[in-house]
């Protein structure tokens, strides 16, 4: 008969050779034991790791401080001030000394960043030749290679520095690359690449507004707005195609703002259109469009819409009808300021009558003579130029 | 006599197991929340590198933020704190500052700098607040952002508060202490998570109208109902016109203290819970809210000690009732500095209100507990807060006479004692220093890193000097509570920030 021989765990021996009574201790304070090692275990790691990471931070800020100063002394002495770009000659034939770029000093990774870094630096404090300029220094150092090979790897973050690299360095990413990523998965991702396909696409730059899926986030629109409004040289489309076909609300929403902020009065035919939607997000989006394009096109259908509206619409509405200000409207606007039982409605009433301005000396007066307490007070509120809300 | 014995034995048995199974499962929630808080603090980061918020600056579309400050007897700080706010970072904002019945010359004292004149200003009274007695605005163009209101008294920060956003025009308002310094860029980073998540979306449900063909429409998006972040002690920084210009752990022991638990709750625990969207409170010194979901919750609740954890509770509460989806979220940046209690009175007092104040939102809102309507709220926040929030005081205070009754009585076996003791203290310190740690991964915010060592020698005090302190007043708290007894605000008496000093320091 086999008698089973017990083989201790590592566990087991390691705490018989330190604690004595281990074996006899109750499984409660056993996993005590553990735990408590456990716990000094991640103390000290804790510790350590703080202590490593302020000295590695302090290494590489002292790294880069040391080489940051030579950086810009070489591209202030061979770009900024290099003497053919002062002599008006033509970019592609300035006489450019690379090879200082190219030394000992910039092959290690971190120098070769260092150096992308200051130039993308640079880059945003000049325009014209010297922008230009640096852009050649950018790829005849092989630079722009460094950063084609982030957008390969793997992971998103890395692909987003290298977009934002070559973006910085106004350099053409092929549309085959950079519009899979515009409807990433990664939220990140999508909108970096979809500023980088604004600035950078030599074809149809809005092209990714025909095949985006994913939402336009109100963040990415605040930055793809920006994206759009100084990138020079960009040809503007006529918003209205995607405000009448797009399926993607969000980009209809983002097209409303960029067709207002070009003036685009050909769009309101559309935005007019728009007016018909079901959802009812939109519809004051769109109202609040044409309110600011002052679209007189639209006051009848507006008034007529009014009633059936919930809040929000009504609201943009009334904003709208004092925009356009024709003065046709007014009795509309004085009924819904003594009618309405919603403060801010009667609020907006108040305010888009008075933008009506001379239009609408007399009914102030009237209405301020006649009104309730309440209401002369609202009169009052939105006539003070003090108040701007 | 044996039978006794027996019963008695029954009972300690069943103590001991409940003890040892609730202190397992405190850790292991801490343990959970530390990991997550981790996943949060990383990812956080990796997206945070690629933001550029000064290119956002003056975005025109940016949805406009109310800050709601309300000023009770601040008249030693008032202005540069006003000036403060007024400097933020961020295209369309406005400041709303409540004089709360001071008596002091804090009134007079803005009037006069900021040229203030009476107007008059359509009040719209959603929340009910004490009586609105005057409103000023500026009369200087450079101050148009800036407009102060004059109230009764209503003896708490959430009436003023109210009123405040009362009188807030914009969709989104900030609260925050009137003594607190924000970061420069605190409104753009607050109001980015309520940006990044899809907003404004609906869904068509049920059948079409026979006469218009139109369906009804709901919300379907997951809306941000607020967001809150990190904050910290100004008592040992240096403070140039409103500004923090050098961070500092502080030097007294005490706020040292509130330092390190602050960075704890903060990094670990309200990051932690915002992974799985079960945020309990957000910070009533720094706090970012929707206006509309804030209003039809009813907004603060004036007579209540803990009036952000009751609004958030009831916001909350607002949203799984109307099956609407809601996040809270949390960013693990400080944005806010403010000046914590330097003497035992005057924190004694904060914490008896707070103990007080989570007897008071556990008994409110009881309706809430382990009901799967609320959701995580309901199944996570409550039971999370009740078991090792709000009983904890009261099991560690029996414990501790059960020690010293098992003391006494030579019942005690010291050595596993001893061994437990080491291992409540070990993990204590290990929770507290993995704060720490997830902290600076954030940002270094201390300039030396014998002033991180400071800050790490607390997690090793802590146990002994100042957990007691917080246990002791915590029940203080609720007793006065049960026994109804009446709870006065006080002053916290300010002591001053300090300026800024000239000289030049090691940086490691």
């Amino acid at each position: 008969m086999n008698i089973p021989v017990q083989t201790d765990s590592f566990f087991e021996r390691f705490f018989r050779q330190n604690f004595f009574y281990f074996d006899r201790y109750p499984l409660v304070i056993k996993i005590a034991v553990l735990l408590t090692l456990i716990a000094v275990i991640t103390i000290l790691v804790a510790y350590s790791s703080i202590l490593l990471r302020r000295f590695a931070a302090y290494l590489r800020e002292k790294r880069l401080h040391a080489i940051h100063p030579h950086i810009d002394e070489l591209l202030t002495e061979y770009v900024l001030l290099n003497e053919d770009a002062m002599m008006q000659v033509p970019v592609e034939e300035v006489r450019l000394q690379t090879e200082v770029f190219l030394s000992r000093q910039f092959r290690k990774r971190w120098q070769k960043q260092a150096l992308i870094d200051r130039m993308i630096h640079f880059k945003k404090n000049v325009t014209g030749d010297i922008s230009m300029l640096l852009t050649r220094v950018y790829v005849e150092t092989g630079l722009d290679k460094f950063s084609m090979s982030k957008l390969k790897k793997m992971g998103w973050s890395s692909k987003v520095i290298g977009i934002v690299e070559l973006t910085s360095m106004d350099m053409t990413i092929a549309d085959v690359t950079i519009l899979p990523l515009t409807n990433s998965r990664n939220r990140t991702l999508r909108a970096e690449a979809r500023n980088a396909y604004i600035k950078l696409s030599k074809n149809d730059p809005f092209k990714f507004f025909d095949v985006t899926m994913e939402p336009l986030l109100m963040w990415n629109q605040l930055e793809l707005f920006r994206t759009i409004t100084t990138t020079e040289g960009l040809s503007i489309p006529n918003f209205a195609r995607w405000i009448s076909y797009s399926t993607n609300k969000s980009i209809v929403a983002f097209c409303l703002k960029l067709a207002l902020h070009y003036n685009q009065r050909e769009a309101i035919p559309s935005i007019i259109h728009l007016l018909n939607t079901r959802d009812h997000y939109l519809r004051a989006d769109t109202i609040n469009c044409l309110g600011k394009f002052m679209a007189e096109d639209a006051e009848e259908k507006l008034v007529h819409m009014y009633f059936n509206q919930p809040v929000n619409c009504q609201i943009e509405i009334l904003k709208a009808l004092g925009r356009i200000a024709t003065g046709n409207h007014l009795d509309f606007l004085k009924n819904e300021f003594l009618r309405s039982t919603d403060f801010e409605l009667r609020k907006n009433a108040a305010k888009s009558i008075i933008r009506h301005q001379a239009l609408a000396t007399q009914m102030i007066q009237e209405l301020l003579s006649n009104a309730t307490t309440e209401n002369a007070l609202i009169l009052k509120h939105c006539m003070n130029p003090l108040i701007k809300y | 006599m044996p039978e006794q014995r027996a019963t008695w034995e029954v009972i300690q048995f069943f103590y001991e197991s409940f003890i040892f199974y609730y202190g397992v499962s405190l850790l292991l929630v801490y343990a959970l929340l530390a990991i997550l808080s981790f996943i949060a603090v990383r990812r956080f980061l990796k997206k945070e590198r690629f933001v550029d918020y000064e290119e956002i600056t003056w975005a025109k579309h940016a949805p406009g933020v109310s800050i709601i400050a309300p000023a009770f007897n601040e008249s030693v700080t008032i202005i540069t704190n006003i000036r403060s706010l007024l400097t933020l970072n961020y295209p369309r904002y406005e400041v709303i500052i409540i004089n709360d019945g001071s008596t002091d010359d804090t009134l007079e004292k803005m009037i006069a700098q900021f040229s203030l004149v009476e107007v008059d200003f359509a009040y719209n009274e959603r929340i009910v607040t004490k009586p609105v007695k005057r409103v000023f605005k500026s009369t200087i163009g450079a101050y148009e952002k800036l407009t102060v209101i004059d109230k009764v008294n209503g003896k708490s920060k959430a009436d003023a508060s109210n009123a405040g956003i009362n009188v807030a025009s914009f969709p989104y308002f900030l609260c925050t202490d009137v003594d607190c310094i924000l970061e420069r860029n605190t409104l753009l980073r607050m109001i980015k998570p309520f940006m990044e998540e899809e907003g404004k979306k609906i869904k068509e449900v049920g059948e079409p109208c026979p006469e218009c063909g139109y369906r009804h429409v709901v919300e379907d998006n997951r809306r941000v109902i607020a967001t809150g972040a990190t904050l910290r002690m100004a008592n040992s920084c240096e403070v140039e016109d409103g500004v923090i210009t050098r961070i500092r752990p502080p030097r007294q022991l005490l706020p040292r203290f509130q330092e390190m638990e602050y960075i704890r709750a903060y990094v670990i625990g309200k990051l932690g819970w915002s992974m799985i969207n079960a945020v309990p409170n957000v910070s009533g010194g720094l706090g970012m809210f929707d206006k509309e979901i804030a209003i039809n919750a009813g907004g603060y609740d004036g007579k209540s000690f803990a009036e952000d954890m009751d609004m958030v509770t009831r916001m909350v509460a607002y949203m799984t009732s109307n099956k609407l989806k809601y996040k809270i979220k949390y960013i693990p940046f400080t944005l806010c500095w403010t000046e914590g209690p330097a003497t035992l009175k005057v924190f004694g007092r904060q914490r008896m209100r707070w103990g007080r104040g989570l007897f008071e939102v556990m008994s409110m809102h009881r309706r809430i507990f382990f009901n799967p309507s609320y959701g995580s709220m309901g199944l996570i926040v409550f039971p999370y807060n009740l078991f090792f929030e709000f009983l904890a005081p009261l099991i560690e205070a029996t414990g501790i006479l059960y020690y010293i009754y098992l003391i006494s009585a030579g019942h005690i076996n010291w050595p596993y004692a001893r061994i437990l003791l080491v291992f409540a203290y070990s993990f204590s310190v290990m929770i507290t220093s993995l704060a720490i740690l997830w902290d600076q991964i954030t940002f270094h915010y201390y300039r030396r890193w014998t002033e991180v060592l400071g800050l790490c020698l607390m997690a090793f005090l802590e146990p002994f000097i100042y957990h007691p302190l917080i246990v002791f007043f915590a029940l203080r708290g609720y007793f006065n509570f049960i026994t109804g007894k009446k709870h006065s605000w006080g002053n916290m008496q300010r002591q001053g920030f300090r300026p800024a000093q000239k000289t030049k320091e090691a940086v490691v």
